[in-house]
């Protein structure tokens, strides 16, 4: 195997989905190692760090990461606990996600260990954790370079652009695309055509924004939650119609967009018929781009 | 202007927005600031205090929600007077801005109207004069 390479440990979105009829896609939610040269960038802690943890631990090599969140809904963190690295004392893990400061970045992750969410506090922890600042430019560990920016999810959510061995790879576990766009067309009676002018500009000027994040990536995981018919009842929810997300990708010139947060509600074969459909949507706009269901325990080198 | 005008500062990334004020401000005695960025904004609020602040979230650098927290953690923003304008219109950032203090959470598209009436309510801004 190349010494760089990501592995998909978690790929659900919302809850953990352990059933017989999912599990071709995986169970696991929002976790995704990076590793490059012998050093380890992990993404998220959903239920996925849990096995991950469990792996780093019988290969007995290299004890020390970085783990980024996009946001601390229970989907990405709750695996944090069962992390059994944070638990031994020849690790090193730095933490890092939104937050106005380390301290606050600390205080989030560390609340659903109190009482009366979870026996034992991060203070039971033996590795050498850390929390980073914040610094606009981003953050480096080892080889990678990795810059966040905001998406469109409640409550304050990053993407990751991580640069690394000469290749782009952008993690947008939870984003909503286009809500502006809806907004607009559920309100278009309200304003004046002078206001519809301006209005149309900020469309632009948002998509020009959220492109700008992505563009010219050649790895992006993303958001393609629900099906166009469950989008319509579930809009405002902060997750993307896979449609969305592949004309989104198309319009980046991503060269291989992997379908990821898969809805806990969708079995093996409806989440390959959404991988067929976009598969279709790609051909229609004639894109060269791939596009692959994000599957627990692939590896793709890069 | 009178010597009570009062100071609008604007901090959002979108240049179009930054129009919509524009013409909000062409009918009002203010003094309009924009900046398209938190961390553009910060020379001005480091030494000043608007008379209303209109934050976007979705920005480039840092959101207007943790700028925000920064802001109040500073005691000349303890109170200033604060709306949030943006796309992102979920329960949870609406109820992160009020905890903050802001004062209104207005979704984007917004109209002018709604944004000349959130400056009189909250600076008492006096129409512009006609000019000749």
């Amino acid at each position: 195997m190349s010494s760089s390479y990501l592995r998909f440990w978690g790929v659900r979105g919302s809850y953990a989905a352990p059933h017989a009829s999912h599990l071709a896609v995986g169970g696991n939610t929002s976790c995704v190692e990076v590793r490059a040269d012998n050093h380890l960038l992990i993404c998220d802690g959903g239920t996925g760090i849990i096995p991950l943890g469990e792996h780093l631990v019988r290969a007995a090599e290299m004890p020390e990461t970085l783990v980024v969140f996009t946001h601390y809904h229970w989907d990405h963190i709750c695996g944090l606990p069962f992390f059994q690295p944070a638990f031994l004392p020849d690790w090193k893990i730095k933490f890092f996600g939104p937050g106005e400061s380390a301290q606050e970045i600390e205080r989030q992750l560390s609340n659903q260990m109190k009482a009366p969410y979870f026996p034992v506090e991060t203070e039971t922890w033996m590795a050498a954790t850390s929390y980073i600042e914040p610094k606009p430019e981003g953050i480096t560990h080892g080889p990678f370079v990795v810059g966040f920016h905001n998406v469109h999810h409640p409550g304050v959510t990053y993407g990751y652009r991580i640069e690394i061995a000469g290749k782009s790879i952008v993690y947008i576990s939870d984003n909503e695309i286009d809500f502006l766009k809806s907004s607009i067309a559920q309100r278009t009676e309200e304003f004046s055509s002078d206001e519809h002018h301006l209005i149309a500009k900020m469309q632009l000027d948002e998509r020009a924004a959220e492109l700008a994040a992505i563009r010219n990536a050649d790895i992006l995981i993303h958001d393609a939650q629900y099906t166009p018919q469950d989008y319509a009842q579930k809009r405002g929810w902060g997750h993307s119609c896979y449609v969305d997300t592949v004309n989104f990708a198309i319009d980046a010139r991503v060269k291989v967009l992997y379908l990821f947060h898969h809805d806990p509600t969708y079995d093996d074969t409806r989440v390959l018929a959404i991988h067929r459909d976009c598969e279709q949507l790609i051909r229609e706009r004639g894109s060269s781009m791939q596009c692959i269901v994000a599957r627990e325990g692939m590896i793709v080198e890069f | 202007m009178p010597e009570h005008t009062p100071t609008i500062v604007v901090i959002d990334d979108s240049p179009a927005v930054r129009v919509f004020f524009e013409k909000v401000a062409s009918t009002l005695q203010v003094d309009l600031r924009t900046y398209g960025s938190a961390i553009a904004a910060l020379e001005y609020l480091e030494a000043a205090q608007p008379s209303l602040l209109f934050l976007d979230i979705i920005m480039p650098e840092k959101d207007g929600l943790t700028f925000l927290q920064e802001l109040r953690r500073t005691p000349l923003h303890h109170e200033t007077k604060t709306v949030m304008v943006s796309s992102k219109d979920y329960a949870q950032d609406r109820a992160t801005a009020r905890e903050l203090g802001a004062l209104e959470f207005l979704p984007k598209p917004m109209t002018i109207r709604a944004l000349t009436d959130l400056i009189v309510k909250y600076t008492a801004a006096q129409p512009r004069p006609p000019s000749n």
